[in-house]
């Protein structure tokens, strides 16, 4: 008999895809998104392992979950932008496109055939001077939906995470930050993130969930954290010469925001 | 399995066939002679911080001057360049895909295409439009130059328009004028007081449009400094810090200096 013979069963199998599917990738590290004056910035905390990926000229993207899966997706993202920018044009190439038509479907499929494993897996994308603004980013879940944000955004291992760590970041002017201090931010946002992310049990209630995320001992967690991960930063900064606007974020460039963190 | 960083296999998936691949029956009415077409001039030399290649900006169609803007000297990424001779159809074309498959590879094998692959894609693409090249329609004879940042120096390769590449020691220079400065770049660099190689950048500069100014001379089909519409030709320099084009105002004051000025008798 087919699954969806039953539409109890058919609930129900997808509730437990859910189930599971949240439970593998809560603990990993979340990625946060932060525009600042030069461009944008997405950063995350990872064991020496490359989470960031440049996607096209002006537009990167990470993901928290199974590595593999994230590889594939990158995989897939980076192959639409470069036929469309060789078919078309490089302005043609747009953030938009890759969610609507390629990431979101892609994972949805993924997501809705029981029988098959899913994406493991949440993205973050950011899209820097593209059609649609100067810093936007594209968050899209492992159910395939996405949404839109500007100036900041991000992904931690379950959605109240997201929520808090946009909440953080949501007071700054991002067209005036400095690349430190929008590190510095991130860096408090994905403290929060982490936090949340590793509770056993995520409050659902917006006011308790708010108290929990004001209560986060970022330096504490960021301490911690720093033992076994590094910072991994990478903008695309409109400065850069040529059209490739990628750019790997120097250790030393950050040092004043890490430095509010880092146990003497 | 596949690892996936193939540019032109992506491309295939989707249809697409480079010029050379579907001529098949086409046929040219009568049968011509290999010729390739190549009207233009284009030089490319060691300098002291790396590599200049210059071109010259007309396009010509037989006897007719078609355009005297076109850029010869195309970015491949922020260290290598093609300079081309021949068809500007298929070299654009090839120009095109060389410069996606150079980001394509990094961006999805997450490492730098070696200068050795490099040069072996743009031999693929020469290679496989021979079809077009043996019709006499569609030859490209390009120059790849580059810094070589594991080397630390500049380095400059030439093509047949069969694929065959060759590294040029000192300079090299290919097109419809290039016969008329390739002895002139031999007697320069030989007994012209000072090598290429020793040049610093404004002495570079000043040489090689002299040396298009030379072969405008005596190929109509090198365009020369356009005095009414004010084109220089391109000129680009490849340093360790990357690629650089020579602005109009810099050419101009090193064209004043070295073509029609005080520099202009000596070397």
């Amino acid at each position: 008999m087919m699954l969806s013979d039953e539409p109890y069963r058919w609930a129900e199998a997808v509730a437990n895809r859910r189930d599971y599917i949240e439970d593998q990738i809560r603990q990993g590290s979340p990625v946060v998104g932060v525009g600042y004056e030069g461009g944008v910035l997405l950063l995350t905390l990872s064991q020496s392992q490359q989470k960031v990926f440049e996607v096209y000229d002006r537009i990167l993207l990470a993901g928290i979950g199974h590595s593999t899966d994230i590889e594939n997706l990158r995989q897939a993202a980076i192959d639409m932008a470069h036929s469309i920018g060789f078919n078309y044009s490089e302005d043609d190439v747009t953030l938009r496109q890759i969610v609507y038509f390629g990431l979101g479907p892609a994972i949805k499929a993924g997501f809705d055939e029981v029988v098959r494993s899913p994406f493991l897996a949440r993205v973050l994308l950011a899209e820097l001077d593209g059609q649609e603004g100067a810093q936007v980013f594209y968050s899209v879940d492992y159910d395939g939906a996405f949404h839109r944000h500007e100036r900041c955004a991000a992904v931690g291992g379950v959605v109240e995470a997201d929520v808090m760590m946009v909440r953080e970041l949501s007071g700054l002017d991002a067209e005036a930050l400095s690349l430190s201090d929008a590190a510095g931010a991130a860096l408090r946002a994905w403290a929060i993130g982490r936090w949340i992310g590793k509770m056993d049990e995520v409050p659902t209630d917006a006011d308790a969930l708010d108290q929990v995320a004001g209560e986060v001992d970022v330096v504490d967690v960021l301490e911690m954290a720093l033992k076994d991960l590094a910072v991994e930063a990478v903008v695309l900064e409109r400065s850069q010469l040529g059209k490739n606007k990628y750019r790997n974020v120097e250790a030393e460039e950050i040092a004043p925001a890490l430095a509010q963190f880092k146990a003497d | 399995m596949q690892s996936g960083g193939d540019f032109v296999d992506l491309l295939r998936q989707s249809g697409y066939r480079f010029p050379g691949e579907q001529l098949g029956d086409v046929k040219a009415e009568r049968d011509l002679p290999f010729e390739p077409t190549d009207a233009t001039t284009i030089l490319a030399f060691q300098y002291a911080d790396g590599v200049l290649v210059a071109g010259d900006r007309r396009a010509t169609a037989g006897n007719m001057v078609l355009y005297d803007r076109a850029d010869k000297v195309i970015d491949l990424d922020a260290f290598s360049v093609m300079a081309i001779s021949g068809s500007p159809s298929i070299a654009f074309e090839i120009a095109r895909i060389l410069e996606h498959a150079f980001q394509y590879y990094r961006r999805r094998l997450l490492q730098e295409m070696s200068l050795q692959a490099k040069l072996r894609r743009l031999s693929l693409l020469i290679k496989d439009n021979l079809p077009m090249a043996m019709q006499g329609i569609g030859a490209v004879i390009p120059i790849f130059a580059t810094y070589d940042r594991v080397d630390a120096r500049g380095k400059i390769y030439f093509y047949d328009a069969l694929g065959a590449q060759f590294e040029s020691a000192d300079f090299t220079t290919t097109g419809s004028g290039s016969p008329a400065i390739r002895g002139a770049m031999y007697y320069l660099n030989r007994w012209g007081g000072q090598q290429f190689v020793d040049m610093d950048r404004d002495a570079a500069i000043g040489h090689a449009l002299q040396l298009l100014d030379t072969a405008s001379e005596y190929d109509s089909a090198t365009g020369r400094y356009e005095r009414s519409a004010d084109i220089f030709p391109s000129v680009k320099t490849i340093t360790a810090s990357g690629l650089a084009e020579i602005e109009t105002e810099a050419l101009r004051e090193l064209y004043v200096q070295y073509v029609d000025g005080e520099e202009a008798g000596r070397a």
